[in-house]
Parts: structure tokens; sequence; C-alpha cells
């Protein structure tokens, strides 16, 4: 089952661009990543799922049921937004119970469960708390009625590394639990660690949606050879290389394809050395990101 | 319900002070009265001798100030004026503040419709109105009582101090209309303010009869507290005209705000 279904989703704003033409879906019980540079449409893409802007054509839904249209499907959604604002004259534990009102189940074992988890101190004023601390209170608010789909935009921007830890454990649970994780960041080694598939989008069109296990299989190496004469640009002329770079006798590039093929290539040239590693996802990213020229 | 109940809390505290302050300006000016009626044609003199314009702006008829009923037309000018500003300082900053606030991304995910959210907040902010209301009635009875010459219609009385009421949900109305057509409103006390003085100048300069057209512009024109007290009763026209005005805002408001794209905080 789908638990997100985003349709030919384009939202313009006048001149702006905002996202073009995004289709994808999330499947009950993945964590999905959604990657890209700020300003990519990330944002937008989200808010556009949870009704909180609308799409000037396309669709975008929750469960088979569209936001907008149907406000009660976001019960089991736990959105947490990359800045959190609050009530600034209310206490931590009367904004989480006021939360928790919208949910029409007692949530109060779970406030606490997760307050002591994320080390939160409920009785203080949200006023006088710092922005980690803050962060803290929306991931206790976004996790405290047990959502079905958790929605995460840029998560751990002002989250100490310890708590950063401790937040992806409490992920990670609830995903286990069940939750269907949509996990949109910019930092590509979080998303690595959690994901089952990412999608890529890079100013405001989605350009690539695979398997994690594929993208970190085989098929993209970077390689590093040393030659004893001068490299030539044309002894490396194969489909597949990419983000070449020649260093009088030494080059460096990502290779993408089938692996033979670039072997009988470098058997043509008389090598030094060489070494060939796992690009991280990074430089798959950087890849695609990079602008065609 | 427990939105309402949010929105409530919220308004408490300025609601509290504001009945306080409208109930003050009527006491200040109704201990005068005493003392006024003491050298009631003197009074009238020093009145005779401003111009019509500023009397009929400050709510002074000269032929009825001697009764407390024409007095106190006089102090409803100035209640309603800030009744007026709270109204519209609750609409303007009601619906407004979840994006001021930067809380829209807590309150417009949850299960809830934007229709029942502006329900909740429009039911909040006319239950304080109401509450402002039943407290200022009481009070301006009670000082009203105690600083009579001679018996007063009860009638007349309450009727009077309805326009207070009327005046303040239009305001509010508009308050809110105006909030949901500016996308983002920094600061609430100068629009509502400007707002506010503009329709009561608007009202003290434009319109200088009775029957004059230019009294649809302004709502603090609506209500002519000679005129009830002559007629028991309302002008239909205006009464009718600030009816559809507030119907048209609160609509209009709903149709807008369902519709509106909440942007992201930067």
């Amino acid at each position: 089952m789908n638990v997100i279904e985003i349709k030919n989703l384009t939202k313009s704003y006048g001149t702006a661009r905002g996202i073009i033409d995004v289709s994808m879906d999330v499947e009950e019980g993945e964590v999905f990543g959604f990657i890209g540079p700020n300003g990519a449409g990330k944002s937008t893409a989200i808010r556009t799922l949870l009704g909180l802007i609308y799409p000037t054509s396309g669709s975008a839904k929750i469960f088979g049921k569209s936001c907008t249209l149907f406000p009660e499907v976001r019960k089991d959604v736990g959105y947490l937004p990359s800045e959190v604002f609050y009530y600034d004259n209310m206490r931590v534990i009367d904004l989480l119970r006021y939360s928790a009102s919208f949910y029409k189940k007692d949530c109060t074992k779970r406030i606490n469960e997760l307050a002591y988890a994320m080390d939160l101190d409920l009785k203080k004023k949200i006023d006088d708390l710092s922005f980690g601390n803050k962060k803290k209170v929306g991931i206790v608010q976004g996790l405290l009625h047990e959502p079905k789909l958790i929605i995460l935009d840029e998560p751990t921007s002002g989250l100490d590394p310890l708590m950063q830890q401790k937040f992806f454990e409490l992920i990670a649970q609830e995903n286990k639990k069940g939750a269907t994780v949509f996990f949109s960041s910019h930092i590509l080694s979080e998303v690595q660690k959690m994901c089952s598939r990412v999608a890529f989008i890079k100013e405001g069109k989605l350009i690539k949606l695979e398997k994690m296990s594929t993208l970190q299989e085989n098929n993209y190496k970077r390689l590093k050879i040393e030659t004893k004469s001068a490299l030539l640009k044309e002894q490396l002329n194969l489909k597949g290389i990419s983000k070449l770079e020649i260093k009088g006798n030494i080059a460096d590039f990502i290779y993408k394809g089938n692996i033979n093929s670039i072997m009988k290539k470098l058997t043509e040239i008389e090598l030094s050395n060489i070494s060939i590693d796992e690009p991280d996802l990074e430089e798959i990213f950087m890849h695609y990101y990079a602008k065609e020229d | 319900m427990n939105m309402y109940l949010h929105e409530l809390k919220s308004l408490r505290k300025s609601t509290i002070i504001w009945t306080l302050a409208i109930i003050a300006v009527a006491a200040l000016y109704l201990s005068l009265y005493p003392g006024i009626m003491s050298d009631a044609e003197g009074f009238k003199k020093l009145l005779g001798a401003y111009p019509k314009a500023v009397r009929e702006g400050l709510g002074i008829q000269l032929e009825s100030i001697t009764q407390l009923l024409g007095f106190y037309t006089m102090v409803m000018a100035f209640a309603t004026l800030l009744g007026a500003i709270q109204a519209m300082n609750i609409g303007v900053s009601i619906i407004s503040k979840e994006i001021r606030e930067r809380t829209a991304d807590f309150l417009l995910v949850k299960p809830v419709s934007r229709n029942s959210i502006v329900t909740s907040k429009l039911l909040a902010a006319l239950t304080m109105i109401l509450i402002t209301n039943v407290f200022y009635n009481v009070a301006a009875f009670i000082i009203a009582s105690l600083v009579k010459k001679s018996d007063f219609s009860i009638k007349s009385f309450l009727m009077i101090n309805a326009t207070l009421f009327f005046v303040q949900i239009i305001f509010l109305a508009i308050g809110i209309f105006i909030s949901v057509i500016i996308p983002k409103i920094k600061s609430v006390l100068p629009i509502s303010l400007g707002i506010v003085f503009a329709f009561y100048l608007i009202g003290a300069i434009l319109v200088t009869s009775k029957d004059d057209v230019t009294r649809f512009i302004s709502p603090f024109k609506y209500f002519d507290i000679s005129y009830i007290i002559k007629n028991s009763s309302y002008e239909a026209p205006y009464m009718i005209t600030g009816a559809v005005i507030v119907i048209v805002a609160i609509v209009l408001s709903y149709i807008i705000y369902a519709k509106r794209d909440i942007h992201a905080v930067n």
C-alpha cells in the first residue's frame, strides 16, 4: 500500500520556481529519503502533501486522500518542520497537551516517555527554551500520537550529535513498529544511514528515485589512476565517466556502468597505480546536481 | 472545543484590560454628570461655543445634554471608539497570529479543517466581546444609577449600550477580513488603530446631517443615539448595512482562508 502518492505535482509561485511535475510514491513501512539542496523544492512538496499549500496542478495524497479535502487523514501524520515555533507563553507540557487534544486519545504516557528519552524539561516555558530544546519539543509533539506516517523536514538542524543519535533511534523504533518515514534533508550521510529508498530533487524537478541499495551497488565507482606518462582526456572517453579531473599523470573520476568496460579501457593505458572506492552518497549526489555543461 | 478554549485563554488578559479601560472611561465621564447638572445652563453655553462639527463628533446633543441619557450619548462615543479598537485588534490578530508567531505549521497540520479553525477563533472572539459587553452593561448601569438625578428609561439605556456590541461585531468582522487578505501582518496595533481612527474621523468630518448617505461609510454613524432615545428603535437601513458587512466579511474570510497557501517561515 502506498502511504504517500504524489502525481504530476506542480506548484508555481508566479515567476518563482516551486516544483514541477513531481511524481513519487512512498510505500507503507519504508524510510524514504528526500534529498536536495536548499531551495530545490523539498519543503514545497512537503507542505503541499500536508495541505498547507495548494498545488497548481497534480495531486498529493496521504493514505489515499488529499489533506485539503480530508483534513482528518492528518490524525495519523506526525510532522516535524525544520524550524519549530510554538506559543511562547505556554509551558512545554501545556503545549504538548494541547497538541494531544487534537488526536482524541490519551497521550500522557507517551509524552512522558518521549520527554524522558529526549531529556526534555516539561515544566519550562517555551519562551525560555534554547533552539535545540524547542526542537526537542517539536520531536515529542510530532511523535506523541504515535503517527503512522512521520514527515521530517530537515529534522536534525539545531540538535547536538548526541541528540541526533537519540532522535534517529526514536525514528528507527517507530519505523520498526510500522510507521512510514518521509525524511527530507540536504545532509546525505544521515539519509544514507536510515533510508531504504531515496529521491533526488533539483531545481524543482525530481531527477532520480532509486533504492538505496541500488545507489550503493557496484555501478558507481570512484577511480583514481596514476600513469607513467602524462594522461590525455581522450584516453578516458568512455560513456559513464564523469567528474573527470586530470592533473598531469593522475586522473580522478566517477564511473557508472559495466565494470568490464572500464577495465578494458584501462588496460589500454599504462598504469602505475590504481584505487577503486565506493563513492559515498555525497559524490553520487553531486554527480546529479552538477550543472550539466 | 480545544481550539476554542485555547483561544479564550490567549484572549483572556487583553479582554480584562480592555473591559476595565472601557468601564473606566464611562465611569470617569459619568462621574462628571452631577457636577455638570449643578450648573446646567453654564455648561450648555460652554458647549454651544464649540463648532457644531466638533460637538457632533463628540456625540454632544445640546438639547438633551442635561438629561442622563443625553449626557450618556457623549460617554458612548468614547466607549464605542475604545470598543471598536478592541474588536479590531482581536479581529486583525486572531487568525493572522498563527502566521506572525509562526505557529501555523503546528496548528494547520492537525487533523482539523481550516474552516473549523476559523470557527473556533471566531467563536472565541465573539465570546470575549460578549463578556466585555456584559461587564460593561452591568458597570455602566450601576454607575448611572449612582449619578442619576431622575429616573431614566432602562430599555433605552440597554438599547444604547447594545450599539457598543453592534459596532464591535462590525469591526471584528472587518478586522478578520483584513487579516486574511493581507499576506503577513507584522504588527497588529498600527493596523487596527489606523483603520478604526480612519472610520472615526470619516464619520466625524464627512457626516453632517442625520440622513446623509455618507453615514453609510462609517460604522460609527450607524447608530444615532438621539434617534434611539426618541424612537426606542434602531434605524433599519443602517442596521441592515451593518449586518450585511458582517456576513459578507465573515463569509469571504472563510473562503479566502480555506484557499490560502501557508508558506514556510523564513
